[in-house]
């Protein structure tokens, strides 16, 4: 990479004499990539409040009356506050804590299926040389090519004489079976791990497992957390599965006490755009909070240490 | 003849793999090959099915104008979005790997709208896109009358595009992760050399993420095929004026669901996974050119 | 090919062995699963009826399962396909999709034998939920189609409160006069199936004639699309899709009329618990007619899965269920119109406690003798999915009814065959 680098140009920016630049660079050590101008932060606030004008909007018809969803006369920034309508959700006769709990079992239950399996099929696929592993390779992308809706009746029918219906196993057990994108993900990102660190491992006579376990496991943390918030997000938010294989009310997720604050008797007749939007922040709040209270495990590795093997 | 060694790793392999096998054949072949044999029926999914052999397809291919179109709609959507998404979620992730003050929040903001349910994302986009909308009021500042959005036939799918972007921060956490292992080295070289932070990003950011930039490359050009929820929420009825914005995933939705048709809902999946496929063995036969591996994965 | 064809096979015979027992002994106890869908209030009005039903009949156990809105029909087919099917479901339009597929049994036999008679407790919409004169489900919710106008911009122009006696021109007149051009419309408009199929059997016209078959290319028919055309494009009445996108997300009638933007709208009883909480001044009153009077109705079924164990004590609840005491939960609390027709004309429902303005309840009763057999095919959503497709460039002013409906014609013709 020095030998790419050499031919390249000396930015204009850069009159400072020599030592100064040194200083200067020992002192806060922020590389040009990384080093964030005003430009950055305006083309960053920018971004973040685009993306935010519908959020607003979302917080601004939780806010709303009743009169206001009737005559649907909303506005972006809320005008009215009726914080009453997060008190309401809770006032209905769904057993929102009992939903609560429901989304958590399914939604872990999910995640340590995922990570504990992903990892070593992606390792497997990236680094373990044997017979029929490109053809194998090709089935598992091959299988993220039919789309769900159609095997659903077949697979209900599966989980039916398995019966797993009206129990969280049907989404729960089939993440402990990794998946296809998981495989994937993880396969790339070993791919652009130096070999030279497992060949070392081997000379060292540490086994497959054992590479996997002390060295891989390590360097993977990352991608496995990343899968982790995947997995969370994707299962938290789910009400397709839950709505087909779970008939208890005691059994439902979140996601699908929302979908219930959503329906109506009546397909024309509006739903309750308020307590709708209400639901919608109950349910995405504690992604939120998982997103930026784990950033620092999926972002910060090199800080805790995590990816030394690395370096 | 493997040598012992080989056997070894060979066996390793296939005991790593095997929770994603037994996965595969327990939860996901039987379905699979269900759905080939329900393709080739006439199946209301109540009764028994009836054989019809090809019909389904020949059908398909040569007498319905919809599928035809709801192909040509999902090429438009897949073409536009997919690289769109590659290159924001690039240029956002770069951003974000900048040493930012409050870079948690602006993270998370960037992520937020990916994690807000669907039916509070359908409601405010239509608010968005409404022809007086705030979109078209900003598009009415800068002189450019804003079109009725959802409500014209033209418009509908640069809407759907509009709106998967606005998920585009999604591809920032991957692209986050793997910058994270870039070894610093590489960069510390390049600006002893003088590189500047654009060249930086070229020369070194961009070449050790193209295995990352492959499976977002890959994954986006799946989910843009088999795009769903939006299409299925935004427009209404489903699929937009006259099928306009009508997709594979939505139209076999429709067959399956709401007309009972399995047998031609299976089929139209069947030939989905034929064009998805050979667009991902395009991208595999490319990837030898620009995807750079550590180790030749072989 | 043989774990499909397995799966198949299993679909195919339906095979519920693992269904929960039924009774034994006792005729009428039974495990019995009831699938409905709606929201919260759904389920409140739902469970108030079982809990009636179970306190007279102390032997049935009836679970109660809501499933949300768009979700129903695909959970009951999956659970249909999968050989678990419920016992008791809610049924509406798309009552023959099951019945055609015989996935639903017929209740002639039974109701004679529970000596019920349909006609005396529903009236003319005893039998809407047949197929090939066979019922297949018992009404249990069921409103005209009603008008609502707004008391204040119809007095600003000392227009007197609609009737039914009141013509197509006499609706048109009334709905000139309280258009502002921009700003305020005379009429929500008649885009949806069930206003504008109105106008067709007011006219004369079918959708589906007697033997079966479409008819929407007949000149009543093209008449009728064509006037509820004209309100939008020629006259100005009825706001286009455009204003009505720019009152706000999915506000259709029922949103611009409660914000005073129309003078009119007609849309079935659920209106009034929104009406309730809104601040312009409003009551009801039936459909206006054309050549003759016809209105659709809204409403849902009961009917019997054909994997039901004890279809005779399926049969006694839903008699239950649909007879006045538990009725008249429905419009206790404000959830629906209830089919009985002895609830509809008692106190409970022409003055419900729920109500804070004098509102004219008897429209609904009035309405009752108006309604059209809707033609509930066992291709209804692909119908439906017709006549959305076909109109769309109709309601952008693109194109003319008969044009649409003739390449309609064509289309529904492949996808409705006449039974049997």
């Amino acid at each position: 990479m020095a030998t790419v680098m050499s031919t390249v140009a000396p930015p204009e920016q850069k009159h400072e004499p020599g030592p100064e630049r040194e200083r200067e660079r020992s002192k806060d050590r922020v590389i040009g990539v990384f080093r964030a101008t005003p430009f950055t932060y305006a083309t960053l606030i920018i971004v973040s409040a685009v993306l935010c004008v519908p959020l607003v909007f979302v917080v601004s018809i939780a806010l709303a009356s009743d009169q206001t969803v009737n005559a649907n006369t909303f506005t972006i920034i809320p005008r009215e506050f009726h914080w009453d309508n997060f008190t309401r959700v809770f006032g209905t006769d769904l057993p929102m804590h009992r939903f609560l709990m429901n989304s958590v079992i399914i939604s872990l239950g999910a995640v340590v299926g995922q990570v504990l399996s992903s990892g070593l099929v992606g390792y497997a696929f990236a680094r373990l040389r044997a017979p029929g592993k490109n053809a194998l390779f090709i089935i598992v992308i091959a299988t993220m090519m039919i789309p769900a809706q159609i095997t659903m009746i077949p697979q209900f029918i599966l989980f039916k004489e398995l019966g797993w219906v009206n129990t969280f196993l049907p989404l729960i057990v089939p993440n402990f079976f990794s998946n296809a994108f998981n495989v994937f993900l993880v396969r790339q990102f070993v791919s652009r791990l130096p070999s030279e660190i497992d060949e070392a491992a081997m000379v060292d006579g540490l086994g497959f497992f054992g590479i996997y376990r002390r060295i891989m496991l390590p360097m993977l943390a990352p991608v496995l957390i990343a899968i982790g918030i995947f997995t969370l997000t994707a299962t938290w938010g789910d009400f397709m599965g839950p709505l087909i294989y779970l008939n208890d009310e005691s059994k439902m997720p979140l996601a699908l006490g929302v979908q219930y604050i959503t329906s109506t008797s009546q397909a024309l007749q509006a739903p309750p755009w308020n307590l709708v939007m209400v639901g919608s922040i109950l349910l995405t709040l504690p992604m939120i909070l998982v997103y930026y209270l784990g950033q620092r495990y999926l972002y910060e590795m090199d800080i805790s240490g995590g990816s030394a093997g690395v370096k | 003849m493997m040598s012992k060694l080989r056997r070894r790793e060979a066996m390793w392999f296939y005991l790593f793999a095997s929770p994603w096998i037994i996965g595969f054949v327990v939860f996901l072949l039987g379905p699979m090959i269900a759905s080939i044999y329900i393709s080739l029926t006439d199946w209301d999914s109540f009764t028994a099915p009836e054989w019809v052999g090809l019909e389904n397809y020949k059908r398909l291919l040569t007498d319905d104008p919809v599928f035809w179109k709801a192909l040509w709609n999902t090429f438009y959507y897949a073409a536009i979005s997919v690289p769109l998404g590659l290159v924001i979620g690039l240029w956002l992730a770069n951003l974000l790997n900048k040493q930012v003050r409050v870079r948690k929040v602006f993270r998370t903001l960037i992520y937020l709208p990916t994690l807000v349910p669907l039916v509070a994302t359908a409601m405010i986009f239509k608010m968005v896109l409404a022809p007086s909308g705030p979109l078209n009021d900003v598009l009415g500042v800068v002189g450019i009358p804003g079109p009725s959005w959802l409500l014209e036939a033209m418009w509908v799918k640069p809407a759907l595009i509009l709106l998967s972007v606005w998920g585009a921060g999604a591809a920032t956490v991957l692209l986050l992760a793997a910058m994270k292992g870039i070894p610093r080295e590489l960069y510390e070289a390049a600006e002893v050399d003088g590189a500047s932070p654009i060249r930086q990003f070229w020369s070194i950011t961009v070449p050790q993420l193209t295995p990352i930039i492959f499976f977002n490359l890959i994954m986006g050009l799946i989910g843009a095929f088999q795009v769903f929820s939006q299409v299925y929420i935004l427009t209404k009825p489903v699929g937009g004026p006259d099928n306009a914005s009508q997709m594979m995933v939505p139209l076999l939705f429709n067959e399956a669901f709401s007309f009972y048709h399995m047998g031609y809902a299976s089929a139209i999946s069947w030939l989905l996974f034929a064009v998805i496929l050979v667009f991902t063995l395009m991208a595999f036969r490319t990837a030898r050119r620009w995807v750079f591996y550590e180790t030749e994965v072989k | 090919m043989g774990v499909a064809a397995g799966v198949i096979t299993l679909t195919a015979c339906g095979s519920d062995s693992d269904s929960q027992g039924s009774g034994s002994g006792n005729s009428s106890a039974a495990n019995l699963v009831m699938t409905v869908w709606g929201g919260e209030n759904d389920k409140t009005t739902y469970q108030k009826r079982i809990d009636l039903l179970v306190k007279k009949y102390p032997e049935m156990k009836v679970t109660l399962q809501l499933i949300p809105g768009d979700g129903y029909a695909q959970k009951v087919q999956t659970m249909i396909a999968g050989g678990k099917g419920p016992d008791i479901m809610q049924v509406a339009e798309n009552v023959n999709v099951y019945s055609s597929k015989n996935q639903i049994l017929a209740l002639d036999e039974l109701a004679g034998k529970a000596g019920l008679d349909l006609e005396k407790r529903f009236g003319s919409i005893a039998k809407i939920y047949s197929y090939e004169d066979k019922v297949y489900a018992i009404p249990d919710r069921s409103g005209a189609m009603i008008v609502y106008y707004n008391k204040t911009l119809f007095d600003a122009k000392g227009i007197k409160a609609p009737t039914a006696d009141w013509t197509w021109d006499d609706a048109l007149s009334a709905f000139k006069e309280v258009t502002v051009p921009g700003k305020q419309w005379g009429y929500a408009g008649g885009g949806w199936w069930a206003q504008w199929w109105s106008f067709v059997y007011q006219n004369g016209g079918k959708i589906i004639d007697d033997s079966g078959k479409p008819a929407v290319a007949s000149d009543e028919v093209i008449e009728a699309l064509q006037w509820t055309g004209d309100l939008i494009f020629k006259h100005g009445v009825v706001p286009t899709k455009k204003q009505y996108a720019d009152m706000g997300a999915d506000v259709g009638g029922d949103g611009a009329f409660a914000n005073g933007k129309v003078a009119v709208n007609t849309t079935g009883f659920w209106g009034i618990s929104g009406l309730t909480k809104s601040k312009i001044e409003w009551d009801i009153a039936p459909l206006w007619k054309g050549k003759e009077q016809a209105v659709t109705a809204f409403g849902s079924g009961l009917a019997i899965s054909r994997t039901a164990k004890n279809p005779e004590a399926a049969f006694k609840a839903i008699d239950f269920l649909t007879a006045p005491e538990a009725q008249q939960q429905i419009i206790g609390t404000g959830q629906d119109v209830p089919a009985s027709l002895e609830v509809q004309k008692s106190d409970a429902f022409l003055k419900p406690a729920w109500m804070t303005k004098p509102v004219n309840m008897n429209v609904f009763a009035e309405s009752s003798d108006f309604v059209y057999r809707a033609p509930f095919v066992p291709a209804w959503n692909e119908m439906q999915k017709a006549f959305d497709d076909g109109l769309a460039d109709f309601w952008l002013g693109k194109q003319d009814a008969r044009a649409a409906l003739t390449a309609i014609q064509q289309r529904l013709e492949s996808i409705v065959k006449p039974a049997g």
